[in-house]
């Protein structure tokens, strides 16, 4: 760990202790220090805390990797899932009940490999779901294989000759899929991080918080210092609103944008069940 | 001549008609207060030149089965029709087209296939379809009314029916296919007179029709279901498209999932909130949903699935039965994953039998497989089920205020069974996990908890066992010779046992829809009172006989359906036959090892 590295866990561990989120912790992550998880993971404490958000109403879904352990680490009711599946199980669960607030996390392995195939149905669907996408760009749990979001000619156990696929833009690819909530963030930047995932939970529809999380034990390229030299925020009069603009900003790769790409208000896949409901109710005789 | 009971069979390519045929003709005979089976057998295209047939067996007793052979073949096509005379029984007819009258019919090819005893009746169905109809698309309507006056049967029930179906179409419509009708009566009548009088009811009840696809979703919606979730497979497809409908009306929704494994997850979501929830699909679906349904297994989150079983394996034959899937329902998970396994016999069991499972699902936390198959799902059979609604039926056990205190989710218990808080209720927080677990529900992978969670899961089956309902045994308990058989071939066991003992040889049957957990004491005492065992089954491998085998350790008589078409009575009765005269000239073998 670098010092910039050792200065964010431990400022990061002394605002833990003061804040009021703490009562949301559950069991001690079983993540590496270091590791880019503990910042979205208290980022998600204290997003609870400001939209007070009851831990019984709260159901966090997750698929399989490190990421996966999530739900262990929070208050609330928890549904470790299959690898990839977390996104069909967590709508099964909205849809089930509407009243609960539905969180997936997963990582990119997850989310954008074995997953791939639910993404695109989630976001044009506008499943009431807020996706926080941790993405490594490598296979943490399984000790640091190529993932679909490595960069080419990363060198792995799985691919000793250098990655010679293109990587995946989960940000991108949620703009395309027609997702109404679509953000960037680098977990290094806990308050931007709170601030989204607040506002993703918050935005009716499908909304994805794509987080740049470096995996520092297993990634040799993908780092913090590599990242932090990378991002930059999206530029101050940048408006949210135009799916367009917000596909040609995501892809960029120098600098990769991080804040909020697109806000969009629509019906979400609830409002329009309501609406198809809505013709069979009882006519009310005044 | 007199005929009991009687099977008809429309043949033709896509465009005949052939459907529309079957759904008349099973239409009138319920209507005329008969017993009815419908079994439709198409090939996996939709247009182009496909073969399809419908089969229609009617009688004013019980119709448990398709029997053996048809008395009277309804020839649409010709190519297609030639193969099918092979099954006409003695005394049956042929009806086919001839272009303009009987006299030039040699040209229509089909009659030198028809042997001489068997009725040939040529009716130029297009010319009168064209005459009273205007267009040759009256032309099945032409067959039906030669067809009824050929079997002496009534008119009215028919032009009533057609005028009930048609109606929405407009007057006209209504009667040029009345016109068809009766021109398809009036022409037999002055060129052949009547061939066969079947026995109709005197004070007729007229029926109601049913499918066991439709008997699924009704029994699934009566009994609280609010979730669904499916991808389109054939043989399955139409309980999604019934609730499609009915969910939203009942305050609850049909999601057409991206795939057969997101489908079954977010039915494990939906079952995880607490809500009554299910999917349908048939083989290849079943193989994708094999790692959810594990989970649900682990995470002890009820699941029903209803898999209407078609001909495998792999993309295999998507129009054709087999019952090929009881292996993967049964073992189709890593590691010990018990399952419950059902199987209904008929449209009445496909709808109690549903709602059963959701009972057992729900209290017992625990995936259900419900195996229903292509013939049980599409066929039409009178509907004999006597409802019982209850939306807000629930069997899932509460923890009491004690257990609340130190709530554990996975609580180890007497009966397996752990008190289920579900997400919104206060005062228990939990999470669930496919890795092995404590009773908490945090990941523990210690021997010894390992040990005692496997048994605990396995534990709820024993006492599910324990409450359920006995088998069925039916025929004569002392016969010597004994069967069993699952789903939807029991009809045709019952009928081959009562062939069977017209011809003098008794047998007996045990049968149950519960294949796992199964009332295991009442299955081995059928066994020991039987000297020789007959299992039939539509598979290759008998997939059925392999559970019984290694569960109680017989030997059985095992007979091999390939599937394809549903099994018939007279080979199983054959067998019994043979078996008991094997018994009575030989040493017998045991049965009991």
């Amino acid at each position: 760990m670098n010092l910039l590295q050792k200065r964010h866990v431990l400022q990061s561990f002394e605002r833990a202790k003061a804040t009021k989120a703490r009562k949301h912790r559950d069991t001690l992550p079983t993540w590496c220090p270091g590791c880019g998880h503990f910042t979205p993971l208290q980022a998600l404490y204290e997003a609870m805390e400001d939209h007070a958000i009851e831990s019984k109403d709260f159901v966090l879904v997750s698929g399989i990797g490190c990421s996966g352990r999530f739900p262990f680490f929070i208050k609330g009711f928890g549904l470790h899932g299959l690898h990839g599946r977390a996104v069909p199980i967590a709508t099964g669960v909205k849809l089930a009940n509407p009243e609960l607030e539905v969180v997936i996390v997963g990582g990119d392995g997850d989310g954008v490999g074995i997953g791939g195939g639910h993404f695109p149905h989630a976001a044009r669907s506008n499943f009431d779901l807020t996706y926080l996408l941790l993405d490594n760009a490598i296979y943490g749990l399984t000790k640091g294989q190529t993932s679909p979001t490595s960069p080419m000619g990363m060198v792995s156990s799985t691919s000793p000759y250098g990655n010679i696929s293109k990587p995946l833009n989960a940000s991108t690819m949620a703009l395309t899929y027609g997702a109404t909530f679509v953000a960037r963030v680098f977990s290094q930047d806990r308050d931007e991080c709170t601030k989204l995932i607040g506002d993703a939970m918050k935005h009716k529809g499908f909304s994805l918080v794509h987080v740049l999380s470096p995996c520092i034990e297993f990634h040799k390229t993908v780092t913090y210092d590599s990242v932090q030299d990378e991002v930059a925020r999206l530029p101050e009069d940048y408006e949210p609103t135009d799916r367009v603009q917000a596909l040609v900003l995501s892809e960029s790769t120098d600098p990769i944008y991080t804040g909020l790409f697109l806000k969009e208000d629509a019906p979400s896949y609830l409002d329009r069940v309501a609406e198809v409901r809505k013709q069979f109710e009882a006519p009310v005789i005044a | 001549m007199k005929k009991q009971h009687a099977t008809v069979r429309f043949c033709g390519i896509a465009g005949d008609g052939i459907v529309t045929s079957g759904k008349v003709f099973s239409g009138a005979a319920a209507d005329m207060g008969l017993d009815v089976l419908v079994n439709d057998n198409f090939s996996a295209e939709i247009r182009g030149l496909g073969k399809s047939t419908t089969d229609i067996r009617v009688s004013p007793t019980r119709v448990r089965s398709m029997g053996d052979g048809i008395d009277a073949l309804v020839a649409m096509s010709v190519a297609e029709s030639i193969p099918e005379i092979k099954d006409i029984t003695e005394h049956g007819f042929v009806i086919f087209d001839c272009e303009n009258d009987p006299d030039t019919r040699k040209e229509h090819g089909l009659e030198e296939y028809i042997p001489e005893n068997l009725g040939s009746f040529a009716v130029p169905l297009k010319r009168l379809s064209n005459e009273n109809a205007r267009s040759t698309i009256a032309r099945n309507i032409v067959s039906m009314g030669a067809l009824s006056y050929l079997l002496g049967l009534p008119p009215d029930i028919f032009t009533e029916l057609i005028d009930r179906k048609l109606s929405k179409k407009g007057e006209k419509v209504v009667q040029r296919n009345v016109d068809a009708f009766m021109a398809g009566r009036s022409y037999c009548d002055e060129h052949y007179g009547p061939h066969t009088t079947l026995d109709t009811p005197k004070d007729p009840e007229p029926k109601k029709l049913v499918t066991g696809n439709q008997a699924v979703a009704q029994g699934a919606l009566d009994c609280g279901l609010k979730f669904f979730a499916g991808y389109p497979i054939t043989p399955a497809t139409t309980i999604m498209e019934i609730v499609a409908k009915e969910l939203p009306k009942l305050d609850g929704w049909m999601l057409q999932a991206e795939d057969e494994i997101a489908a079954i997850g977010a039915v494990l979501g939906a079952s995880f909130a607490g809500k009554r929830a299910m999917t349908s699909t048939a083989g290849p679906g079943l193989a994708l949903m094999s790692e959810m349904i594990n989970m649900g297994v682990m995470s002890e989150v009820p699941l029903v699935i209803a898999n209407v079983q078609r001909g495998g394996p792999s993309t295999g034959l998507p129009t054709k039965v087999e019952q090929g899937d009881l292996n993967i329902a049964m073992y189709g998970g890593s590691g010990d994953s018990p399952r419950v396994v059902m199987a209904p016999t008929n449209a009445e069991e496909c709808y109690s039998g549903i709602q059963y499972a959701f009972d057992i699902a729900e209290r017992f936390q625990t995936p259900v497989i419900f195996l229903s198959d292509l013939f049980l799902g599409q066929r039409t059979e009178v509907d004999r089920i006597e409802r019982r609604v209850e939306r807000d039926r629930s069997t899932r056990v509460k923890p009491t205020n004690d257990e609340l205190t130190s709530y554990n989710r996975f609580a180890d218990t007497e009966t397996g069974i752990s008190p289920w808080v579900i997400p919104g209720e206060p005062d228990a927080l939990y999470s669930v996990t496919g890795l092995e677990h404590s009773e908490t529900g945090n990941p523990n992978f210690d021997a010894q908890v390992h040990l005692r969670m496997q048994e605990k899961r396995y534990r709820k089956f024993e006492t599910l066992q324990k409450e359920l309902p006995k088998p069925q045994v039916i025929g004569d308990l002392d016969a010597e010779i004994g069967l069993s058989c699952w789903g939807s071939v029991r009809g045709a066991v019952i009928e081959a046992m009562d062939i069977a003992r017209e011809e003098g040889v008794k047998s007996k049957m045990i049968v149950s829809m519960m294949i796992n957990p199964q009332r295991e004491d009442d299955f081995r005492a059928f066994f020991e009172s039987c000297k020789e065992v007959i299992i039939p089954e539509m598979n290759h491998s008998g997939q059925y006989a392999a559970l019984m085998k290694s569960r109680y350790g017989i030997r059985p008589r095992e007979m091999h359906f390939p599937g394809v078409t549903p099994v018939s009575p007279r080979k199983i009765a054959d067998k019994i036959k043979e078996v008991q005269n094997e018994l009575a000239t030989e040493t017998p073998r045991l049965a009991i090892v």
